[in-house]
């Protein structure tokens, strides 16, 4: 039986998903989290604890369970996970992203300079030392720009500005931000941001899986809420994309060239970009899969999920069928409208009950403290629909968040 | 072995081993029924909520259970998650 190694940290939305995949397939499952699990005393053939903040070190203790226990597969389900994969992967001798790529993608500023090298369009930048002097990069900034810490991930921290004066405020917000005691960044990432040029324009997600090199689309989603700052909080997905067959051809040409340009050549890849006049611009190109609950909208083949042809190709199992369902479909975040603790929802069953919604799964609990952006990174909650079009998606996903009601003190 | 038998010993493995295990996250376990070599759990306190409840399911508190009772197929968890107050792990986007 071929034994995969699952990296779930243990704040992830993706566990249930994944754990699930790999039970439908059968394989020998190894969960690999950055905290013990109560059982691994009992289990230690499949609960083990890396320190996902060191790949090389992971790397080691994996190599070390390899002796007795050969994984033929590693999978990592977010940002840093991707790395740490990559690094296992790597010292084990199995096919998967170069360290140096992964780490690209985890990083906005050297995706960044290699996607420039490459000449693929992005939005043009520079770096903002947080130990400089804050005033006078504020002066010398174009007008408006988007600020960024170079390694969170779900918008956290990404702040736009008009002026000098909000350049300046934006900046000792996220610096701020990255002193919390839940934020854990090192090296560059503690020291600098990224400033770059505000693209105006729709933004769209592309779903990917990348095999040998090549990039196989699995969805396009249309983001209809516009993201124009100052904070830039998801909330509605829908595919397939209403965008016209000609741009969407464009969408992933351009995203086949930044996977290219990173180097990622195998795994999930979850890419965002603009459109405007001029064509799509990548904004991001993570080497891992959609977060949150959000693969929920996508069936592949005869009802395969996301996760189960991320394993699949992992495993390099055959994968029958790459398309998704016909069946237009979408999520909705359900954004956290201010700070404070959650006493109570109102309106789930109403929201449930709209045509075309299949699932309302609110995820924050009850006496949760919620943090909204740009501190946060959390979302309430998600609602999930299929209809007949794109359109009625949007307008089920809209009706029934309509519905919804949280008391929040 | 009847149902009654396979009941009593999955309670047996869930107050000696399993809840001793989870009480150290301020969570536990009560057993809701066994029903057609199926288990069916909750998971409370720490448990009820927490990102790592399913890892902690599927490769703990199941794996321990079928191979204590090879009678048993499978461990269903009947959790209301949402509903949980103080999750050990919350889970965030990513």
């Amino acid at each position: 039986m071929d034994r995969l190694l699952l990296l779930l940290p243990t704040t992830t939305y993706r566990t249930e998903a994944f754990i699930d995949a790999a039970r439908a397939l059968g394989v020998d499952l190894v969960c690999a989290s950055e905290k013990p699990n109560v059982f691994e005393a009992e289990a230690p053939e499949h609960l083990v604890t890396l320190d996902f903040t060191d790949p090389e070190g992971a790397a080691a203790s994996v190599a070390n369970f390899h002796k007795a226990r050969p994984i033929q597969a590693v999978v990592g389900v977010d940002d840093t996970t991707a790395v740490v994969a990559a690094a296992i992967a790597e010292r084990l001798g199995l096919e998967a992203n170069p360290v140096a790529a992964a780490s690209a993608a985890r990083n906005k500023l050297e995706m960044r300079r290699r996607l420039h090298a490459a000449h693929v369009p992005a939005p043009r930048f520079r770096t903002i030392s947080l130990e400089g002097d804050i005033d006078r990069a504020a002066r010398d900034a174009e007008f408006p720009c988007v600020l960024k810490p170079l390694t969170l991930s779900a918008s956290r921290g990404v702040i736009r500005a008009d002026d000098p004066a909000q350049f300046v405020a934006a900046v000792r917000r996220i610096r701020a931000l990255l002193a919390r005691p839940d934020v854990s960044v090192a090296a560059d990432a503690a020291r600098m941001l990224l400033a770059e040029e505000f693209v105006p324009g729709r933004e769209v997600a592309l779903e990917g899986l990348l095999m040998e090199g090549r990039l196989h689309t699995l969805a396009l989603f249309d983001k209809p809420d516009p993201l124009d700052g100052p904070f830039f909080e998801e909330t509605i997905y829908v595919t397939p994309s209403r965008l016209p067959a000609d741009v969407q051809a464009r969408i992933e040409t351009v995203t086949a060239q930044a996977c290219a340009a990173l180097d990622l050549t195998q795994g999930p890849v979850h890419a965002e970009l603009r459109v405007d006049e001029r064509g799509p611009w990548v904004i991001e190109v993570a080497a891992r899969s959609i977060g949150g609950l959000c693969s929920r909208t996508l069936r592949f083949g005869t009802g395969m999920t996301l996760e189960e042809l991320i394993l699949r190709h992992a495993l390099r199992w055959p994968i029958a069928s790459l398309q998704r369902e016909r069946r237009p479909a979408g999520v909705m975040m359900i954004p956290i409208p201010r700070a404070g603790r959650l006493r109570a929802v109102h309106g789930q069953a109403q929201a449930e009950a709209v045509p075309g919604i299949d699932e309302v799964a609110v995820t924050a609990h009850l006496t949760q403290e919620l943090v909204p952006l740009p501190e946060g990174w959390q979302y309430l909650g998600f609602i999930f629909a299929r209809a007949e079009s794109a359109d009625a998606v949007e307008r089920a996903l809209r009706t029934a968040h309509a519905q919804l009601s949280f008391e929040i003190e | 072995m009847s149902v009654e038998e396979l009941r009593s010993k999955v309670q047996d493995l869930i107050d000696n081993m399993i809840n001793p295990a989870v009480a150290g996250h301020g969570g536990y376990v009560e057993l809701i029924d066994v029903q057609d070599n199926r288990v069916y759990l909750q998971m409370g306190g720490g448990c009820q909520g927490c990102g790592a409840a399913d890892i902690t399911l599927k490769s703990g508190i199941e794996r321990l259970i079928k191979e204590e009772i090879p009678e048993i197929h499978e461990v269903l968890d009947t959790t209301d998650h949402a509903s949980g107050a103080n999750p050990y792990y919350t889970a965030g986007k990513a």
